[in-house]
């Protein structure tokens, strides 16, 4: 289970006077994501998804509350941590001067998987997320959708207990987007705890079990999709996403 | 310590892999042999300047068949003349020198140009000949023999050994052509690691790994290191072998030593280690203060003045070494090398040197994981 606790986070930025003035990227977030669960992120560009995403993959630390997992925090158990994390952005660069096959080979060395077993490991993924035809071609030369792949396989490899998706479907061919969804859900029937996070919330409503609404820094709403609907009483995730909107302005 | 090893083995492979940086490494070291004969050859030619440049000598005054003698034994061209004449071609560079002479007293008009002050030598040797000659002529008609009047005493030289003025010069370069092309190697490994990294994107998927940052910063210092490292032992290699075979065909090295011995090549070999260590963990502290390839690029171009300047101002004036500057970076390794390079060594300086240096390494690379932990370097 992942619990993230009061999480807040304070960047500085300069205004027109060209003075230092703090603002929240996240304020006091609070939620959990069990296991066999998908949560959604879901708000905006700018609402505060990728500093909080990247606070639970343990890049940033926040300026208060706690990120923890199964009770783990990144300030005592930061290795046990990543070995069993899986981070995935759609900003997410892959080492172009390596071929694909070395990329997972020294993704299995950091996550320590033995020597004996890495060949037979890459095998596998290659062949279930159809690597094989670039397997030995340089990450550099592959096309934005066979990256992807190779991203995800990374990911894949270490048969982690944690997943945090953000924005990994963006800019991406309808079939690469597809080939991730499969994806995490195939990762949900597993029993994997997944953090999902996007903008398109046509998306989120398929595949995600309950969504955190962000806007501003803030949660507006922390619920399952057919409750916002009901709460907001509209019929999709997106007219409720205004209606929340408009409802926290009037408040 | 195996994350640590496969962080090295990832950054050497993009090092190696990548065209621009093996050509950062290698491009300086390629060009050192050109260099030390290219100045060899020029230094050559301005000290032994060809005897037909500055040999016009103008007489306005009769030269006598004894001065003749002595004066085409030693090479001189006789132009005589009346003194207007001579002062003509003197004025229009026909002769560089021109004597006049009242009863036994010769003046010699010269210039301040060098053919006027090379000429002007040249004549000085020509009348203490001269004198010679007259004296011992004036000695054998008085019936007494010359050697037991004009050679009282016996003068004997015992020269000893040292590098001419070109020799020490260009050896001195020799080392500041290592430095220079260490420091170039290890600015663009430095930028790519780090900034480059950064701007790449590539950074964030490195700190989601179980890596500790430590271990991620050790990787890319060790890297960058070793490429650095790689490039001065070329260079030493390279300038070593230019200088041993220049000097056999420039008499500027002449009674020239370069480091024949082991414990000079060992303690060469090891500043350049050193160095190599120092200027990375600087490099990389740098760079990684910058967001793009290219602002890290501008924030280490004053690096290469930096390593160099403080060592041509030592070489220029001639400065000793002490024990205080056994501690000043850049200018305590070129002063060790310079004297090793003299066959001085001093224990105590090397070893001051040495123990200052790491003690700066270890302080870079504590500054560099903190900055590494640090939110602002890192987006």
């Amino acid at each position: 289970m992942i619990e993230i606790k009061n999480v807040s986070k304070i960047f500085k930025k300069w205004n027109e006077k060209k003075k230092a003035v703090s603002f929240y990227a996240d304020k006091n977030i609070t939620f959990t994501a069990k296991e066999g669960e998908i949560v959604g992120i879901l708000g905006p560009n700018g609402a505060g998804k990728t500093t909080l995403l990247r606070i639970i993959a343990g890049i940033l630390e926040p300026t208060t509350g706690q990120v923890l997992f199964d009770g783990k925090s990144y300030q005592k158990d930061e290795i046990a941590i990543k070995n069993n994390l899986a981070f995935l952005s759609g900003n997410t660069k892959l080492y172009d001067t390596l071929t694909t096959y070395e990329l997972l080979e020294m993704c299995a060395k950091i996550y320590q998987i033995p020597q004996a077993k890495i060949p037979k490991s890459i095998k596998d993924i290659s062949e279930k997320l159809g690597l094989n035809s670039f397997l030995y071609q340089k990450v550099g030369e592959l096309s934005t959708g066979q990256t992807q792949r190779v991203n995800i396989a990374r990911c894949f490899i270490h048969n982690p207990k944690y997943y945090v998706f953000d924005e990994a479907t963006t800019g991406l061919d309808i079939i690469s987007s597809q080939i991730i969804l499969d994806f995490i859900k195939k990762e949900k029937a597993k029993n994997k705890c997944i953090l999902y996070s996007t903008h398109y919330m046509e998306e989120a409503e398929n595949i995600c079990d309950r969504v955190v609404m962000i806007h501003e820094g803030q949660v507006l709403f922390l619920g399952t999709p057919k409750e916002i609907k009901a709460k907001t009483k509209t019929t999709n995730l997106r007219d409720a996403f205004f209606k929340l909107i408009e409802g926290g302005k009037h408040e | 310590m195996n994350n640590l090893w496969i962080i090295l083995k990832k950054e050497l492979r993009e090092v190696f892999r990548d065209k621009k940086s093996l050509a950062m490494m290698l491009i300086i070291p390629i060009f050192i042999p050109f260099l030390v004969f290219l100045m060899s050859f020029l230094f050559e030619s301005q000290a032994t300047t060809d005897i037909t440049k500055y040999n016009e000598i103008g007489f306005a005054y009769e030269v006598t068949e004894i001065e003749k003698t002595l004066l085409e034994s030693m090479g001189i061209n006789i132009h005589e003349g009346t003194q207007a004449e001579m002062e003509q071609a003197f004025l229009a560079n026909e002769v560089y020198v021109y004597v006049t002479k009242n009863n036994s007293e010769y003046t010699m008009h010269t210039k301040t140009s060098d053919e006027s002050m090379y000429a002007t030598t040249f004549m000085e040797q020509y009348f203490e000949e001269y004198k010679k000659v007259l004296q011992q002529n004036i000695l054998t008609n008085a019936n007494i023999d010359p050697d037991s009047v004009i050679n009282v005493i016996t003068l004997k030289e015992e020269v000893t050994k040292e590098d001419s003025y070109f020799a020490s010069y260009m050896k001195n370069y020799a080392f500041l052509f290592i430095i220079m092309a260490i420091t170039v190697s290890a600015t663009y490994p430095a930028t790519d690691a780090t900034a480059g990294e950064k701007e790449r994107g590539t950074l964030e998927t490195l700190l989601t790994f179980p890596i500790k940052s430590r271990d991620i910063i050790l990787g890319k210092f060790l890297s960058v290191s070793l490429s650095s490292i790689i490039t001065g032992i070329l260079s030493f290699a390279l300038a070593f072998l230019s200088l041993y075979f220049a000097k056999d065909m420039f008499t500027i090295y002449a009674n020239t030593d370069l480091l024949y011995n082991i414990p000079a090549l060992i303690i060469g070999l090891l500043i350049i280690i050193i160095y190599s260590l120092f200027i990375s963990g600087i490099c990389i502290a740098i760079a990684s203060k910058s967001k793009t390839f290219k602002e890290a690029q501008s924030a280490l171009t004053p690096l290469t003045f930096i390593s160099l300047f403080p060592s041509m101002i030592a070489f220029m004036i001639g400065m000793p070494m002490n024990n205080i500057l056994a501690f000043v970076p850049f200018l305590n390794i070129s002063m060790i090398f310079t004297d090793i390079n003299n066959g001085i060594f001093n224990g105590i300086h090397i070893a001051l040197m040495f123990i200052s240096m790491l003690i700066y390494i270890v302080i870079i690379l504590y500054i560099i994981i903190k900055q590494y932990k640090s939110e602002k370097v890192l987006f």
